[in-house]
């Protein structure tokens, strides 16, 4: 029997033993997962790390309430454990009448997300792969020095969910990555760099690329100090982008806006940024690394816009929160793991590339600073949407990028931000799941010396 | 958890192929976490985990593996993947197993694991309740977590030591959130120790509610937070994070040996004012960040970082000591089996000075008073940081003034630390979970009030006091 049917096979029996013990509705949620992670400095291996992880999630539904409970004891004993540990935290849970479970979906999304040649490798091409990109980047400039971390990551995920209500499948995936870090130095100067490749195929990793381009990230630093107080024009470099991007996604759940703590409740049909953002949220997006079949709970995966052309669309859903607001869940019940329930989350999630090349972009600004680096980004408030960080880039003097700052302070709130961009670029690049083109912002206040 | 024959057995095949070191971490973790909103218990979770990681170190490589097999044959299998990755020539091993003796015994009153789910239930339905009743109109939510932790884990390695050892955590948290016409703030409070349900013997869960609502509510009335280089007053409630961001991972011994640390190279030197003295003691009683022993099986113990300016020492683990052919100082943690122990803080600290906090205050013209930090990040090649205020305060000519929000600051940690201009005679602690490799780790910081010569504060208001800043 394959893999596939022996995990069927547990999640039936999790199911079965829930329904035994008095569950109206159950649902197992079952993963495996197996990673390689390499990590090179100096050519040598420094660390070579192969993880194999199994488990269980389960959760209950009786009398209006709700229940879960996780393990890694997979063996009959521990399934049923686990379907009297889910049951017993029912018992305390309040009451809602949106508890529940999705029917199977109609049908799935048809995605290429298991390319075998990231199994197929060997094991010396990828740690060759890592020793490249350090090669790389010290070919670059003399002044790499060190190499904080080179690394080559591949994962293979299998995972199962089968409920009470007819619901059986299984898809199997696997991705492949790789990150480089390193510092440049020049005198008592030391700066930062850092550039990453993950994706679904093996073959479309480019090493080369990314050592040379965490190299100039750093390079390009040196000699770095903060400017006085002003008011500036601002330039987001996609990576920067991109971390706004994410400190807005929980804000386009329908749980945050459930729960009064989303910046954009009841602005369905408004204007929430400037006419050229378009947000969208895709979880059968081609090549996408979040890409799956269906979400944490076998709701079939879909695109969601969630702004276009600046006017909010809609929000992201997942089985409950959907069933609250009377609409169709958009497949966005993300489980961090087996040992978490489906939240709302996003899965592949990116501001739509403009038209504009990033030179102009910057050709266009008489005085502005093109931002490469944030810090703090976290400490942002995601419900006010204010937000005060460190920012580092290089200075724009009459449209051309002169020379490097750093220690510099931006604040301001995120919605102002988003209806001040005006320019975005056509350079969209994905950091992992999410990914966002250069951005342009009118003016934004940088507090420095 | 796991006989010892067949540890000795799993790290043999470890070391089949040659290695300096091998180890075996066996973890069980049993965790309950209960979430509340909307005055509803939303969740109530429990779950178990059990593993194992195997690692072997040959010259300065590292093969780790991990699987959630506990039976003989499957550690022997994970055993075999990491012998494959080693090279080298075997040296010698030792499998005494002998017991390590701990420098410091923690006690465990009332095990979460005998503490029925209602009461923990009760918990949460009290501190919910506290931060609702400050002000029923304008406290709009309410989220209330609440988790317990009972680790065991089982340590043994190549040079004979073995150690078991059980952790058992317990916190609570609370997120209110406030709202007034179209401003809406928030306010956070959490309390967390080494230490089982009679954690609420010192915290009650009414207080912890209460002080989140209460913070919540005050950021409603309070104005935008100045912008510019200014005095900075950290008050010892705002707890640790800046010690722990400005400098405390710059002193872990791997980022140090990488030279990617701005302590790189500085022991003996004055890398501070004198009048700053930092150090790390895992042993303090039932702090967050407290631990017995360390995640290699090291008995924790007090670490001098920086005495009266000077940089004293680092933050070890094995591989870290090893390579300067020194002994670890009980800084080895991971977050789980699944990953690979690295130098990591416990309790880090800024030691208390002789200065009364409220002279501190009064001898300060003009600038910011920070009683609450938020989180923060720090570049350790650099030494930049920026880190959150949660509640912070004007001081204009000696007296607190009114409440400000969003402010932010930024800095550098070596710069910071050697701009300290006095150092009060209290101290206060704040709670975490640290990042670093994607391993989160419990920690606790603490400093005493402080003055800061200045730092940049990043805040909305700039010229105009009035600003059109647009508040959702």
């Amino acid at each position: 029997m394959d893999k596939e049917e022996v995990f069927l096979g547990s999640a039936e029996r999790a199911v079965n033993n829930a329904r035994q013990m008095g569950a109206e509705s159950a649902e197992a949620y079952l993963s495996s997962t197996k990673e390689l992670s390499i990590e090179v400095r100096e050519g040598q291996v420094e660390t070579m790390k192969l993880a194999e992880e199994s488990g269980l999630g389960l959760r209950v539904f009786r009398e209006g309430r709700t229940g879960f409970s996780f393990s890694t004891d997979l063996s009959p004993e521990g399934l049923e454990e686990a379907a009297r540990q889910a049951l017993a935290n029912c018992g305390k849970a309040s009451e809602d009448p949106y508890n529940a479970l999705p029917s199977p979906g109609a049908s799935y999304p048809e995605l290429d997300i298991n390319d075998v040649g990231i199994r197929e490798a060997a094991v010396e091409d990828k740690i060759d792969m890592a020793r490249n990109m350090e090669e790389s980047a010290r070919a670059y400039d003399p002044r790499i020095k060190i190499i904080e971390s080179s690394s080559y990551q591949d994962g293979d995920v299998l995972v199962a969910v089968v409920n009470s209500l007819g619901m059986r499948l299984v898809y199997r995936g696997a991705y492949c990555g790789i990150y480089l870090a390193l510092v440049a130095v020049d005198g008592n100067d030391s700066q930062t760099g850092f550039a990453l490749d993950f994706g679904l195929k093996y073959n479309q990793l480019k090493p080369d690329q990314v050592g040379r381009m965490a190299a100039q990230r750093a390079v390009r630093m040196l000699g770095a100090a903060p400017l006085t107080t002003r008011k500036a024009s601002v330039i987001l470099e996609p990576y920067v982008a991109t971390g706004f991007l994410g400190l807005i996604g929980p804000a386009l759940t329908g749980e945050a806006v459930q729960k009064g703590r989303s910046l954009f409740a009841g602005k369905i049909g408004s204007r929430v940024a400037s006419d050229i953002v378009t947000i969208i949220d895709d979880g059968a997006l081609p090549g996408g690394i979040a890409s799956a079949p269906f979400d944490g709970e076998g709701v079939p995966t879909s695109r969601t816009g969630l702004i276009e052309q600046g006017i909010l669309k809609g929000y992201l859903y997942n089985t409950y929160t959907a069933k609250k607001d009377g609409v169709k869940s958009t497949g966005n019940g993300v489980r961090s793991s087996f040992k978490g329930t489906p939240e709302v989350g996003v899965t592949n999630y990116y501001i739509e590339a403009g038209t504009k090349p990033v030179e102009e972009l910057i050709n266009e600004v008489k005085s502005g600073l093109y931002i490469t680096d944030v810090m703090g980004m976290h400490t942002a408030n995601p419900i006010s949407g204010d937000f005060s960080i460190g920012v580092a880039g290089l200075l724009i003097e009459n449209g051309e990028l002169t020379k490097p700052v750093r220690g510099m302070a931006m604040g301001g709130n995120i919605i102002e931000l988003m209806e001040k961009v005006d320019a975005v670029g056509n350079d969209l690049q994905f950091f992992g799941s999410k990914g966002s083109p250069t951005i342009r912002v009118a003016e934004m206040t940088l507090s420095g010396t | 958890m796991v006989e010892k024959q067949i540890l000795k057995e799993v790290l043999d095949v470890a070391m089949v192929r040659g290695g300096d070191f091998a180890d075996i971490f066996i973890e069980e973790k049993k965790i309950v976490g209960i979430g509340c909103e909307a005055g509803r218990i939303e969740k109530v979770h429990s779950g178990v985990d059990v593993g194992a990681g195997l690692r072997v170190i040959s010259g300065h490589s590292t093969a780790y593996a991990y699987t959630n097999d506990l039976s003989r044959t499957g550690l022997l299998e994970a055993a075999k993947i990491v012998s494959h990755a080693s090279t080298g020539d075997k040296k010698e091993v030792n499998m005494d197993f002998t017991k390590v003796k701990p420098m410091v015994d923690f006690e465990f009153m009332e095990h979460p694991g005998e503490v029925p789910t209602d009461r923990k239930v009760e918990v949460v339905e009290a501190a919910d309740k506290a931060a609702r009743s400050l002000d029923k109109n304008k406290i709009k939510q309410v989220l209330v977590g609440y988790g317990d932790v009972v680790q065991k884990v089982a340590i043994a390695n190549t040079v004979g030591d073995y150690v078991e050892d059980e952790r058992v955590r317990t916190r609570l948290m609370v997120h209110a959130v406030a709202a007034l016409d179209a401003t809406i703030q928030t306010g956070y409070e959490a309390v967390g120790s080494l230490c089982g349900f009679e954690l609420f013997k010192n915290y009650s869960p009414e207080q912890v509610g209460e002080a989140a609502a209460r913070r919540a509510l005050d950021m409603l009335e309070a104005k935008p937070a100045p912008a510019g280089k200014m005095p900075v007053v950290m008050a010892s409630e705002a707890g640790g994070t800046m010690v722990h961001e400005a400098c405390g991972h710059g002193l872990e011994a791997d980022l140090v040996q990488k030279e990617l640390s701005v302590y790189a190279g500085k022991k003996g030197q004055l890398v501070a004012s004198e009048e700053v003295s930092v150090f790390d003691d895992a042993t303090i009683d039932t702090r967050y960040g407290s631990y017995r022993f360390d995640d290699e099986g090291v008995p924790a113990r007090r670490v001098n970082l920086i005495e009266n300016g000077v940089l004293t020492d680092f933050m070890y683990d094995r591989l870290t000591a090893a390579k300067e052919d020194r002994k670890s100082n009980g800084h080895g943690r991971r977050e789980s089996y699944q990953h690979k122990p690295i130098p990591r803080m416990g309790n880090t600290c800024i030691a208390p000075g002789r200065t009364d906090p409220d002279k501190i205050i009064r001898e300060t013209k003009n600038g910011l008073l920070v009683k609450k930090m938020g989180g923060g990040q720090v570049n350790t090649t650099t030494g930049d940081f920026v880190f959150d205020v949660a509640e912070g305060y004007l001081i204009s000519d000696g007296e607190i003034g009114p409440m400000v929000r969003g402010a932010t600051l930024t800095g550098n940690g070596p710069e910071v630390l050697r701009i300290v201009e006095m150092v009060g005679s209290d101290l206060g602690f704040t709670i975490g979970t640290c990042g670093k490799d994607g391993q989160g780790v419990p920690v606790s910081d603490a400093q005493p009030t402080m003055a800061i010569k200045q730092l940049i504060v990043g805040g909305t208001t700039h010229g105009e006091p009035n600003g059109k800043i647009r508040r959702i």
